[in-house]
C-alpha cells in the first residue's frame, strides 16, 4: 500500500461564521477572509507538505472553490510548489475538475509541465468535482459526465499525441491545433485516477484501467470495488490493489487518546465539509434519474447520511470521533492500532492499495501535524507498504 | 386524450383535448401538469394540443438535442407535420421562451401569440438579474416566489409514485440542459422580437417573483402588436392559479383578434 497525505489547506478561522449561516461553501462571503491571516496558513500548509518527503509519504493535494474548507484554487500551481520542496514523494492531483474547466487543452498544458518539472512523479486526477462546484463554475449539470469524458479523452489524447498538431471538433470542445509543449516524461500519459463511489463509475475506471478513489465512503464503495474487479475480469485482466484507493482521516498519537484527539480535531473538517446551503448539494443533472428518485422519497437532507458498520445511520456533521471510526472515514489511535484498522479495512473492501490521508483538518495546529505525518511516515507507512492483501476473488459469471 | 408522434426523429408525448380551432401550448419548465383544472378549461374553447417538451413526461432527449434554437424547429416541424392553419401558439414561462423563438423564425402556421409570464430575453445591467436565480434557493423559497398563494404550489414528493418522480427528475434535468448557461435566456432573442408579426397577449401574475411585470413590459415593447394584461392573484403559473381568469382574458383576446 502507498500512502499519501493530504490536507485541504482549510480556512477554519471562518468556520464559526459559516456554521453560523448554514453554508461554508458557494454564498459564504470573503467579508469573512483576512489575507495576512491565510498568508500565514498557506505557507504553514506548505511547509507541511514539504515534510512528508522526509518521512518517505507520498502527497495529494486538491481544489474547490469559494469555500472556506479549502485555500487551494488550483491544483498544478500548489503542485508545482511542492514539487519544487520535494524529490522522492509522489505528486497526486486529485484532481482536476475537468468538466468544469472550459479549457481541456490547458489542462493537459499544465499536467505535462508538472511531470516534467518532477522528473516524472505526477499522478494525474480527473475529476467530476463535487456538486457544489457546479454553480461557482457555472458549469451545466445537466451535460456534466458527457462533457466530462470528452475533456478526458482530449487530454490524454494531448498529452500522448507527438506528431501533432491534431484536429478536434468535439460537442463541446473545438480545437485546430492541439500540439502541447512540454510532453511529459511518463508515456504516454501520468498514471490516471478517477474518484467516484458508484458501480458505474467503477465499471468505467476499470474500462480505462484508471486507479478509483472514494472519499470518506467508508464501507460503501464496497460495491464500486467489486464492480471494478468485476468488469477488469470480464475484459481479461485482474484488478490488483494498485487499483483501488481510499481517501480517510488519519490521527496518530504516542498514545491512543492523543491520536483520536488529532483525529476529532481533524474530523471537524469532515464536519463542516457538508455543510452548504441546499440548493447546491444537488444540481440537476448531476445525479441520476434514479437516484434522484431515491433522494426525493428519502425526503429533505436524508441522502447526507452514511451508515456505520452496523447500518446504523451517521450524520457527519455531528459525529463523534468514535462514530467516525464506526464509519471507516476516521482511522485513530497508536501507530498499532492505525496499522490495524487499515489493514481490516482494505481486506473488507478486498484490498486498497493507495491511502490518502487527511492528516490537517483545519484546527490541528502546526506542531501536531507535523508529529501525526512523522509517526505515520516512520511507523504506519512502512508496515502498510510491505501489507500484501490478496485480491478478492472476482464471483463467478 | 394522450398519444405519442415523431418530430425530426424526436419521439414526443402529446395531449390532446377539446374541439375549435387549433391552440398549440408549450409548457412551463415546472412541466405540462394535465391533470390541472386549465387544460379542461381550455378544451372547452379549442382543440388544444400539447407536447411534454423532450426530457419531459416520457418525450425522449436525443444528446444532439442542446439548445431552445432546437426546441423551436422541433415545434416548427410539429405545427407542420400536424397541419395547423390559423393557430393560437401559447407559451408560459420556459415555453413562452421556446414560442417567442419559434415566432421570430416562422409565424405562417399561426394567428395570435399568447406568452404567460415568459423566460427568455436579457433587459437589464450585467450585474443585474431579471430572472430569479430559480436553482441557487431552496425549494422553499422557490415556491414562494413562483406562486401568489404558495400553498397551491407544494407536492408531497413523498407521496408521489417512482414514475411520477422519475418524470420531475427528468424534467429538471432537462430545465437544466436548455437554461443553464447564460440562465434562462438568449442574448440575442431581444433584438429579433421585431420580427413578431402576430398580434400578441402578454399575461402577466400579479405576484410573480420569478419574473416581474416590469419585465413583462420590457417585452410588450419589444414586440410591434403587443399588450399586456395583469392577472391578479396569481404568480409565475396564472394559468395554474387563476385558470379561469386566464381563459377568459385568452378567448376575449382570440376573439377581438
Amino acid at each position: 500500500m502507498r500512502c499519501w497525505y493530504f490536507s485541504e489547506m482549510a480556512y477554519h478561522p471562518a468556520w464559526e461564521a459559516g456554521l453560523a449561516r448554514g453554508t461554508l461553501r458557494v454564498v459564504l462571503p470573503s467579508s469573512n477572509f483576512d489575507p495576512p491571516t491565510a498568508h500565514g496558513l498557506l505557507n504553514r500548509y506548505l511547509d507541511e507538505f514539504a515534510l512528508c518527503d522526509e518521512v518517505g509519504l507520498d502527497i495529494m493535494v486538491n481544489e474547490h472553490h469559494s469555500t472556506a474548507t479549502c485555500m487551494t484554487v488550483s491544483v498544478p500551481m500548489a503542485l508545482a510548489i511542492i514539487a519544487r520542496e520535494t524529490k522522492r514523494s509522489r505528486l497526486l492531483s486529485l484532481g482536476t475538475p475537468i468538466a468544469n474547466r472550459p479549457d481541456p487543452v490547458r489542462v493537459a498544458e499544465e499536467m505535462a509541465w508538472l511531470d516534467v518539472l518532477s522528473g516524472g512523479r505526477l499522478e494525474m486526477g480527473l475529476v467530476k468535482g463535487a456538486p457544489y462546484e457546479i454553480q461557482p463554475a457555472n458549469s451545466n449539470p445537466a451535460t456534466l459526465m458527457r462533457r466530462y469524458w470528452e475533456a478526458h479523452d482530449l487530454i490524454l489524447k494531448a498529452l500522448s499525441t507527438h506528431d501533432g498538431p491534431f484536429n478536434w471538433e468535439g460537442e463541446f470542445f473545438h480545437y485546430r491545433s492541439v500540439n502541447i509543449w512540454p510532453k511529459p516524461i511518463q508515456q504516454p500519459t501520468p498514471p490516471v485516477w478517477m474518484t467516484g463511489m458508484s458501480v458505474d463509475t467503477g465499471r468505467l475506471a476499470a474500462e480505462r484501467g484508471h486507479v478509483v478513489g472514494p472519499l470518506l465512503s467508508g464501507g460503501t464503495a464496497k460495491p464500486m470495488y467489486d464492480a471494478y474487479r468485476q468488469r477488469a475480469h470480464e475484459l481479461g485482466w485482474e484488478a490488483g490493489p494498485d487499483r483501488m484507493a481510499y481517501a480517510a482521516v488519519v490521527g496518530v498519537g504516542a498514545t491512543r487518546e492523543e491520536g483520536l484527539r488529532r483525529a476529532d480535531q481533524i474530523a471537524d473538517y469532515v464536519r463542516t465539509a457538508p455543510v452548504v446551503a441546499e440548493p447546491f448539494t444537488n444540481p440537476p443533472g448531476y445525479n441520476s434519474i434514479d437516484a434522484n428518485v431515491a433522494i426525493m422519497k428519502a425526503g429533505p437532507r436524508a441522502h447526507r447520511i452514511v451508515k456505520d458498520r452496523q447500518g446504523n445511520p451517521i450524520d457527519h456533521r455531528r459525529a463523534t470521533v468514535q462514530q467516525f471510526m464506526d464509519t471507516d472515514t476516521v482511522f485513530a489511535g497508536t501507530p498499532d492500532d492505525v496499522f490495524q484498522q487499515i489493514r481490516d479495512f482494505s481486506i473488507r473492501m478486498g484490498g486498497i492499495g493507495h491511502l490518502l490521508f487527511f492528516g490537517q483538518g483545519g484546527h490541528l495546529g502546526h506542531e501536531d501535524t507535523a508529529e501525526n505525518i512523522a509517526l505515520f511516515g516512520r511507523e504506519v507507512a512502512p508496515r502498510l507498504g510491505e501489507l500484501t492483501v490478496e485480491p478478492a476473488a472476482v464471483a463467478a459469471e | 386524450m394522450s398519444r405519442s408522434i415523431s418530430v425530426a426523429g424526436v419521439s414526443l408525448e402529446l395531449e390532446e383535448r377539446g374541439s375549435g380551432p387549433p391552440l398549440l401550448f408549450l409548457h412551463p419548465g415546472e412541466g405540462l401538469q394535465p391533470q390541472r383544472e386549465w387544460l379542461k378549461l381550455l378544451a372547452e374553447h379549442f382543440r388544444v394540443i400539447a407536447p411534454h417538451h423532450p426530457g419531459w413526461g416520457t418525450s425522449a432527449l436525443p444528446d444532439w438535442l442542446m439548445t431552445v434554437d432546437d426546441l423551436a424547429y422541433l415545434y416548427l416541424d410539429l405545427a407542420a407535420s400536424e397541419g395547423l392553419e390559423d393557430a393560437i401558439l401559447v407559451g408560459a414561462c420556459f415555453g413562452g421562451w421556446i414560442a417567442a423563438e419559434m415566432a421570430v423564425r416562422n409565424t405562417q402556421r399561426f394567428a395570435q401569440l399568447v406568452l404567460l409570464d415568459p423566460l427568455g430575453i436579457k433587459i437589464s445591467g450585467i450585474t443585474e438579474r431579471d430572472i430569479a436565480d430559480m436553482h441557487a434557493m431552496s425549494r422553499e423559497d422557490y415556491v414562494r416566489l413562483a406562486w401568489a398563494d404558495p400553498a397551491k404550489g407544494e407536492r408531497d414528493l413523498m407521496q408521489l409514485p417512482d414514475t411520477d418522480l422519475a418524470g420531475i427528475a427528468r424534467g429538471r434535468e432537462a430545465f437544466t440542459r436548455f437554461g443553464w448557461k447564460p440562465y434562462m435566456h438568449n442574448p440575442r432573442l431581444r433584438h429579433w422580437l421585431h420580427r413578431i408579426d402576430l398580434p400578441t397577449l402578454l399575461l402577466w401574475g400579479e405576484q410573480d417573483g420569478i419574473v416581474s411585470t416590469s419585465y413583462g413590459r420590457a417585452w410588450q415593447n419589444e414586440i410591434p402588436a403587443a399588450q399586456m394584461e395583469i392577472v391578479p392573484h396569481a404568480g409565475h403559473f396564472p394559468h395554474w392559479e387563476q385558470p379561469k381568469d386566464f381563459v377568459d382574458r385568452l378567448v376575449r383576446f382570440v376573439n377581438i383578434n
